[in-house]
Order: C-alpha cells, then sequence, then structure tokens
C-alpha cells in the first residue's frame, strides 16, 4: 500500500510542476514573442525608413548632379523654391549636333542665333520633380517625392542648391531638426558670363 | 531515454536553422542594400572625377596656348599632333596614372582648333576652341544603376563608349569606364589689360595722382575719342603679382588687387580691393627680324613708315638712341595720314632729353622694342595721334640679375603704352598738366609728384596677347 499510495501521490506532485512549468513557461513564451514582435516590428519599421532614406538621398544626390550640370553650363538663373529655370547657351544645332559658335564683338560668343539660348524648367507637381527641356516632354527625376524641397540660392558667380526631405523613422513625423538633418547641399561655380546679371568667372 | 533525446535534438536543429535562415535573409537583404548604395555611390563618385578630368584638359590646352606665347623656343604643342590652325586639329591624350578612385588611371583627350569664324575682325585675334574628353574607369562590376533616372543622367560606358576621339562615334570597350565631354572657347587677352600691372611693388606716392579710365572707341566714355574728365570710366584698375601696393591716398578710379597681399593708403578707390591676383606676364624676346649690324641716331632722324595694314611693318634696328638738344626722331608716315606701320628695335639704351623729342606723326602706329634702359624727359614724345594703342614700348626681358629701367617725365603729356615686366618703371609728375594716356606693365611701377594715369579701355583688345580667358563653357552631355 505504502507502495502504491507513493506510486499515486508522484503523479499529482508532478502534475502540479507542470501547471507551474506551463504558466512560466507561457508567460516567458508570450514574452519573449510580443518581444520578438515588438523588435520585428521595429525592425521592419527601421528597415523601410532605412530603405525609404536610401532612396531618398540618392533621388537628392541625382537631382542636385543635374541642377550642376546645366548650373555649370548656364548663362542665366530664376531661383524660386522648388521651381527653377536656367537657361543654358544653344549648343546643339536642330539636328543636335554641336554648332561652331559666333564672336558677339563685345569679346564673347554665342551659340545659334544671336540672343538665343535653351530654357531647363525644374519644378515639383503632384509628387514627383520634373527637367523639362523648352517644350519637349518633362522628364521625371525623381518620383514619389512630395515631402522634398529644393531651394536655389542664386549668388551671381555661384549658385547653391540645398534639397530636403522628411525621414520616416518617426511615426510621429519627421521634426524640423531631422528635415534639416537631410539637407543636400551643392554650390556650382557658373563658368559662364551670366547675361540676367553684371557676373564674371574668369 | 534515447528516444527523447532524439526528438530534443531534432526540436534544436529546426529551431537552429529557422533562427539561421532568417537571419540570413536580413543579412542577405542588408547586403543587397548596403551594395546598390555602394555601387551608386561609387558610380557617382566616377562621374564626378570625369568631369575633373575633362576640365583639367582645358588647362592642359591653355597651358599650351600661354606656352605659344613665349619667344621661342617655347616648345608649345610639343607631343601633340598638330598645333592649331584654322580647321586643323591639335590633338592630345594625357593619362594621368592613380588619379582616380582606388588609384585607377584618368585619360584626357584635348582637341584645340582655330576656326575661321572665330577671329575677331577689329584685330584679328584668334579665338580658339577645346574639346576634351575625360574618362574615368568603373572599378566595380559593369552594372547599371537600379534607378533608371541614374542611367539617363550618369552616361556610364559599360559596353560600349560613345566618344571616339572627341566625337560623338561608338566604340566597343572591354571594360566600364564613365566619360565626360566639354567644349570650351578662349580668347587671348591684352597685355594692357589694366591701367597698371606689375610684378612687385606699386607705388603711388602722391594723393593728387589720378587713375581713372576713358574708351577712345565708345563716344560716351570720351570726346572725339580723347580723354574727358566729364566722361570718365572707372576701369583704371591697378594689380600686382607682389604682395604690396601703396596707394599713397591716390585717387583710383577703378580696382586694386594683390596677390595675397596689402593696399596702403587706399581712401581714394573707388572700386573692389582683391587679394587673388596673380599673372605671368609673357617675357617679350628680342625680334628675330633685327639687323645683324645697327647704327645708332643721336642726331634729327626720318624713319619712313610705309607698310600698310595686312603687310609686314617697316622695320628698323639701332643699337641706341640719344636726342637732346633740338634733335627730334621723326617716324613719318603718308602725307595723307593714312594708317601706316613702323617697328623700331633699340638694342641698347633710348634716351630723349631736353629739347630732343620723338616725334610720331599722324597716321603712324609705331611700336618700339627695347633691350637697355629708356629715359624720356624734356620734351619727350609727341604721338600726333593722341591714341596710346598706336605708340606701344615693348622692353625685353633683360638677363637674371640684371637692372634696367624705364623713366618717363617730361614737360606735358604722352599717349603711349608700357609694356616693361623685366624693367622698372617710374612715371615722374610733371605738374599739373602731366598727363600719361595708356597703360603700363613693368618689374615695379612709381608714380612720383603729381601726374595722371587715364587707361584707355580699348587697349584691352590691342597690343601683344598676354593671355587667354575661357569666355565660353558647354558641357556636351548626349
Amino acid at each position: 500500500m505504502v507502495t502504491a499510495f507513493h506510486r499515486r501521490s508522484l503523479p499529482k506532485t508532478q502534475g502540479g510542476f507542470a501547471i507551474s512549468e506551463l504558466i512560466v513557461s507561457t508567460s516567458i513564451f508570450c514574452s519573449i514573442s510580443l518581444g520578438l514582435l515588438m523588435g520585428f516590428t521595429a525592425l521592419e519599421r527601421n528597415y523601410a525608413a532605412t530603405s525609404d532614406f536610401s532612396l531618398n538621398h540618392a533621388d537628392e544626390m541625382r537631382i542636385s548632379d543635374y541642377m550642376a550640370l546645366d548650373l555649370r553650363r548656364a548663362v542665366s538663373v530664376q531661383a524660386a523654391q522648388n521651381d527653377t529655370t536656367i537657361y543654358i547657351p544653344a549648343y546643339y544645332d536642330q539636328t543636335g549636333n554641336p554648332q561652331t559658335p559666333t564672336l558677339d564683338g563685345q569679346g564673347g560668343v554665342f551659340y545659334g542665333a544671336s540672343g538665343s539660348s535653351v530654357r531647363i524648367h525644374y519644378y515639383l507637381m503632384a509628387g514627383t520633380i520634373y527637367r523639362q527641356q523648352d517644350n519637349a516632354p518633362a522628364l521625371p527625376l525623381a518620383v514619389n517625392v512630395q515631402d522634398f524641397t529644393f531651394d536655389v540660392t542664386d549668388a551671381g558667380k555661384v549658385v547653391t542648391t540645398r534639397i530636403t526631405f522628411n525621414p520616416t523613422f518617426n511615426s510621429g513625423g519627421a521634426s524640423a531638426a531631422a528635415t534639416t538633418a537631410t539637407a543636400f547641399y551643392n554650390t556650382t561655380l557658373l563658368r559662364n558670363s551670366r547675361t540676367d546679371i553684371q557676373s564674371s568667372v574668369y | 531515454m534515447r528516444r527523447e533525446h532524439s526528438t530534443k535534438a531534432g526540436s534544436v536543429l529546426v529551431w537552429t536553422v529557422l533562427v539561421i535562415g532568417i537571419l540570413s535573409l536580413i543579412a542577405m537583404e542588408t547586403v543587397r542594400l548596403v551594395t546598390a548604395k555602394y555601387q551608386n555611390a561609387l558610380q557617382t563618385s566616377t562621374w564626378q572625377e570625369a568631369l575633373l578630368a575633362a576640365e583639367s584638359g582645358i588647362d592642359l590646352a591653355i597651358v599650351e596656348l600661354r606656352k605659344s606665347l613665349y619667344p621661342q623656343p617655347n616648345h608649345a604643342w610639343d607631343g601633340w599632333s598638330n598645333p592649331p590652325g584654322n580647321q586643323v586639329t591639335g590633338y592630345e591624350l594625357t593619362t594621368v596614372p592613380n588619379a582616380g578612385l582606388s588609384g585607377t588611371p584618368m585619360t584626357i583627350e584635348a582637341n584645340v582648333d582655330a576656326p575661321s569664324q572665330l577671329i575677331d575682325p577689329t584685330n584679328s585675334w584668334q579665338y580658339y576652341r577645346i574639346r576634351t574628353v575625360g574618362t574615368i574607369p568603373i572599378t566595380g562590376p559593369a552594372r547599371t544603376s537600379d534607378n533608371p533616372q541614374d542611367t539617363k543622367l550618369r552616361r556610364l560606358s559599360l559596353r560600349w563608349e560613345r566618344f571616339t576621339n572627341g566625337i560623338l562615334t561608338a566604340h566597343s570597350l572591354d571594360a566600364p569606364q564613365v566619360s565626360r565631354r566639354i567644349e570650351a572657347i578662349v580668347r587671348p587677352i591684352s597685355a594692357f589689360d589694366q591701367a597698371i600691372m606689375s610684378v612687385g611693388v606699386v607705388d603711388l606716392t602722391n594723393q593728387n595722382i589720378v587713375v581713372d579710365s576713358y574708351d577712345s572707341t565708345d563716344p560716351t566714355k570720351s570726346t572725339n575719342g580723347l580723354y574727358d574728365p566729364a566722361k570718365r570710366q572707372e576701369n583704371g584698375d591697378i594689380a600686382t603679382d607682389g604682395q604690396l601696393i601703396e596707394a599713397g591716398n591716390a585717387q583710383i578710379y577703378g580696382d586694386v588687387a594683390t596677390n595675397a597681399g596689402t593696399v596702403s593708403g587706399a581712401a581714394n578707390i573707388t572700386g573692389i580691393e582683391r587679394t587673388d591676383f596673380y599673372q605671368e606676364p609673357i617675357p617679350i624676346g628680342a625680334p628675330s627680324w633685327a639687323d645683324s649690324s645697327p647704327g645708332s641716331i643721336n642726331g634729327p632722324t626720318t624713319l619712313n613708315a610705309v607698310a600698310t595694314k595686312g603687310s609686314v611693318a617697316s622695320r628698323y634696328t639701332f643699337s641706341s638712341i640719344s636726342l637732346s638738344g633740338n634733335k627730334t626722331l621723326t617716324l613719318a608716315g603718308n602725307p595723307n595720314g593714312s594708317q601706316t606701320y613702323i617697328e623700331i628695335y633699340v638694342i641698347g639704351d633710348m634716351s630723349v632729353t631736353g629739347t630732343g623729342q620723338i616725334v610720331v606723326q599722324p597716321g603712324v602706329t609705331a611700336t618700339i622694342y627695347f633691350a637697355g634702359n629708356v629715359d624720356i624727359s624734356g620734351n619727350g614724345v609727341l604721338n600726333s595721334n593722341n591714341q596710346p594703342g598706336d605708340l606701344m614700348l615693348y622692353g625685353i626681358q633683360p638677363p637674371t640679375n640684371s637692372s634696367e629701367h624705364v623713366s618717363i617725365g617730361g614737360n606735358s603729356q604722352i599717349s603711349a603704352s608700357i609694356y616693361a615686366p623685366g624693367h622698372d618703371v617710374t612715371v615722374n609728375g610733371g605738374g599739373t598738366n602731366g598727363h600719361v594716356y595708356g597703360s603700363i606693365v613693368g618689374k615695379t611701377v612709381t608714380m612720383t609728384g603729381v601726374s595722371n594715369l587715364h587707361y584707355d579701355e580699348k587697349l584691352g583688345s590691342t597690343g601683344a596677347i598676354n593671355n587667354y580667358k575661357i569666355v565660353s563653357w558647354f558641357e556636351d552631355n548626349r
């Protein structure tokens, strides 16, 4: 009997431990699962924000490079936020080939007809930043960039572009400081003498 | 017991594989992101370096153009296939080792030509067209960017290069690279681009000195082609390659520029002060046409200028010129006053004192080269045309450690342009009537007493060429 009693009481003891274990293990499992879920969620959000930041940064570089390309050869600049117009020499003829310039009698030269130039228009519209050359179809430089802002500061001999966007690391929205920290600057020396203001580089 | 162990071991293995799989996926995505970012950054920086290479090509060409201004042998265009002439293309290919990212070589192709359309009809100066292509290899794989907009902007040459010998003609490639092409137009710059230019110190010792400008070709800036104080312009610029301009509180209607130096007595300067000036003056060599056994001028002499525009000037060589006591050297032209040209080379010193005089008759454009000292005082020089571009004095570069000078003074006025970067130039005041119309370039320049210098802006497009300046720049991004 003693032996039988002991044999019956043993499972009770074991069963009590199983409930405790179950509770503890469930708690641990829930904690770990919750932690993992939160961790993965945070990781996923961070990954999305990082990817977004990376793509936006590449967009900034591209827009900045495009504008610098045109500013270097510009003869005239009309700067405004998210809407800038740059005039460059009419270097190509109607077939798209380079043409020989003509002396202007004032120590300079011009391409094509006297006073002619090519208009390059940069603007942000409906979440896309475009570059339009004269009346040709506008070329989208960056899409889904409704949070972008590009400022162009005209200092005569040099023009500075500043491009910012709103990073998505904070679910409450980007602070002003965070947006400022995304600023991509480019200061370009205008190689040509300008026709709109008195300015000569060389 | 063995069966339980087996079950636990299998569970651990599954979890381990699962965790490793998840971590691997995260790592792969991270590597993919980082690689794409790295590739983009690499291609962007290579793209920028190619622009530096192309702009270096323009500098290379300008260096050769400047070399061609020096006396022979100047070794200009050595290593180029052809010196640039009308419609003749010079070509150079230069590889700069380890100049690019990760020690990659930078290759520069430069073409220079001189189209006939780019000859200035007013002074026959040739403008040059420089076309350069800068090329840098891409050190990463031949892979386009993830973003098609990047591909449109940065024209990477992965399999095909779009430029061949500077022309838009494609050829295949063994390795990826980036090329950028620039066209620049350069124009000549006159040796008389400023009112005063000095290699060393400029010293204006008197506050009554006036330096200003006029333009003899513009009736709004001159009267009958002559200086008119009522139409004074503010381009009487003064510059030095040295560190000091002693402005002496003189009235300077123009800018002053030093080579990281200072300007003292700058109270009456209307323009700006710059400290970033440096312009190496091109030395003048002895004329190749010099007579091997020249005589000298000590008495009344008349030299005839019979050459007209487009032909070789009438040329004379003398060992020295010394005029005093009513002795006059007359540079005679056509009686009708039409334009004629004369060139004189003085191997030794030139001296005009007392009542001696050099007279440049109407219509004569005289160029005088001198190797020794020049002293002009008394009646001095009478330039009948009153145009400083019609009497140009060029100092032959003296030997190193030799001290030569030009001293100009006299009773009244002189219209002349002096280019003597190896000579110390002094303008001695002739009282309130002392006026110099023209431009002065010297090793040092000193103005004493009351003297006035009026710079004729027309001189900026006449005389010897001293430099080349970019007047047009365009990147061809086809």
